[in-house]
């Protein structure tokens, strides 16, 4: 698509925070164009780096789920196999890698649960490295928002 | 809309006729329309008018959340040293106005939007201001609601149940409305029960959204009213006080709470005027417990857009905006931040 998504997204954020709300009428209607206005600078942001974003930090969590199957019980680590062994996303709709990404970070709760209750130095190491993926999944997600 | 409100005014006014006119829907109220109106009308003294503010049940929002019981709250209050708007009217019928509604008479003359609070108009009284609204804190945390009628329709919970319940009740919450998994809103989840608080001194009122930004306030350092008992209950009062302090309005991101006072100073005019202490393992406890319940909240606004139950669009901002930003301040919380 040309021009970008992300420009065309960019130019809507420009008319309704400029345009559209200076000519509404009431307080409610201009913050609502505010609001659609915050939404596409969202979206402009997101369009281009969403897929990227997904499948890198499916693939992020998935090597830490695959180290965390020593220090897992048997019926955890037989789920984590089968997560892993279904992570790829069956195409590269958005929708798709969602519902991957979805998948393995629904089974690192877990994992993360059952390693925070284990008392040994890989467990511990385990539980620092959990930690460094979800600080790292907060900075994934920044947005820029007026 | 103008006309049914009037026909709905008349006979509880006792009105041949009814004119309401200046209707206007109030920006911001992400859990209830909220609308303004001036009705006039003749009655027994003569010709009256009086402006009245509208809180009507959208069919989903931000929260779902019992009318009766926030009217309780605000009927409860109304006369006391905190002050809040007279109610007049609750109406559980959703076919008169599309929703569940009730009727209060508007408090004229003040602000309420926190951005108006930064002005530098406001500079000279903002400590004013902060002083009065952690004093009416304390008075909320002191208020005896035995005889009123928050004891008909809120539940008390022994003190050492008051963290568990509330835990309880937002965890559900999240799990019914988590679109994705919530892997640092569950770490926090599991730290709040492995290290639960004392109990408090007292089961108290705890307003549950008590902050700058749901109170009315004036150029001379006055707050008029205190709005907002959607989520209010009985527990810990402690709760009140943590949330006011929740990095979501910190709205100079100064870490001041409301960007009006410092938490230490919030901390000692609450005690003063509540005779309560502040315990630091209880103060941390539900500062973190704010945030799972504000992300409870943002995941709820989530999943009402989402489903399509709503086209509000202050549910995705706040989604884009919150749901990041409120996971970084639980990693802090949690003593995990960057």
């Amino acid at each position: 698509m040309r021009p970008d998504p992300g420009r065309v997204l960019m130019g809507l954020t420009s008319k309704l925070a400029l345009t559209v709300a200076a000519d509404c009428r009431t307080p409610f209607g201009q913050t609502t164009a505010g609001h659609a206005a915050a939404l596409t600078m969202v979206l402009a942001q997101e369009v281009d780096r969403l897929p990227e974003r997904l499948y890198r930090e499916t693939e992020a969590v998935s090597a830490i789920l695959e180290d965390a199957l020593p220090l897992l019980d048997r019926t955890l680590a037989a789920r984590v196999r089968e997560t892993l062994a279904n992570r790829t996303s069956p195409d590269l709709r958005i929708s798709s890698l969602q519902a991957a990404n979805d998948a393995v970070r629904a089974v690192l709760v877990d994992v993360h649960a059952a390693v925070e209750a284990l008392d040994s130095a890989a467990a511990r190491a385990m539980n620092e490295r959990i930690w460094d993926e979800l600080r790292e999944s907060t900075r994934r997600r920044h947005v820029v928002m007026a | 809309m103008e006309e049914v409100i009037a026909n709905y005014l008349r006979p509880r006014l006792g009105a041949d006729t009814v004119r309401v006119s200046h209707l206007l829907r109030i920006p911001g109220g992400a859990s209830r329309e909220t609308w303004m109106f001036k009705a006039a009308w003749d009655a027994g003294q003569g010709r009256q008018a009086q402006e009245f503010i509208l809180r009507k049940d959208p069919p989903a929002s931000l929260l779902d959340t019992d009318r009766e019981t926030e009217y309780a709250y605000y009927a409860s209050f109304f006369g006391s040293a905190v002050p809040v708007p007279r109610m007049r009217w609750l109406e559980p019928d959703g076919g008169v106005l599309g929703g569940p509604f009730f009727i209060m008479e508007r408090i004229g003359g003040c602000e309420a939007q926190p951005a108006a609070l930064m002005e530098p108009r406001f500079e000279p009284v903002r400590p004013t201001i902060a002083r009065r609204m952690y004093e009416l804190l304390a008075e909320i945390a002191t208020f005896d609601w035995t005889a009123t009628d928050i004891a008909r329709v809120a539940d008390a919970p022994s003190p050492d149940r008051c963290w568990s319940r509330e835990l309880g009740h937002w965890e559900r919450i999240i799990d019914e409305n988590e679109l994705s998994p919530q892997p640092i809103v569950r770490a926090a989840i599991r730290w709040l029960r492995a290290n639960p608080p004392p109990p408090p001194a007292r089961i108290a009122v705890v307003h549950g959204d008590y902050r700058v930004g749901n109170f009315l306030y004036t150029a001379e350092g006055e707050i008029r009213g205190v709005l907002d008992w959607e989520m209010a209950h009985l527990g810990d009062p402690m709760e009140d006080l943590a949330w006011s302090f929740n990095e979501s309005w910190q709205w100079l991101n100064d870490g001041r709470p409301g960007g009006i006072t410092t938490v230490e100073e919030a901390c000692a005019t609450w005690s003063a005027g509540s005779g309560l202490a502040v315990d630091g393992d209880a103060l941390r406890w539900w500062r973190t417990f704010c945030d799972v319940k504000c992300q409870g909240i943002w995941l709820t606004g989530t999943k009402t857009f989402h489903d399509g139950r709503s086209d509000e669009l202050i549910l995705p901002v706040i989604s884009y905006r919150l749901v990041n930003a409120q996971d970084e301040a639980l990693l802090r919380s949690l003593g995990r931040g960057a």
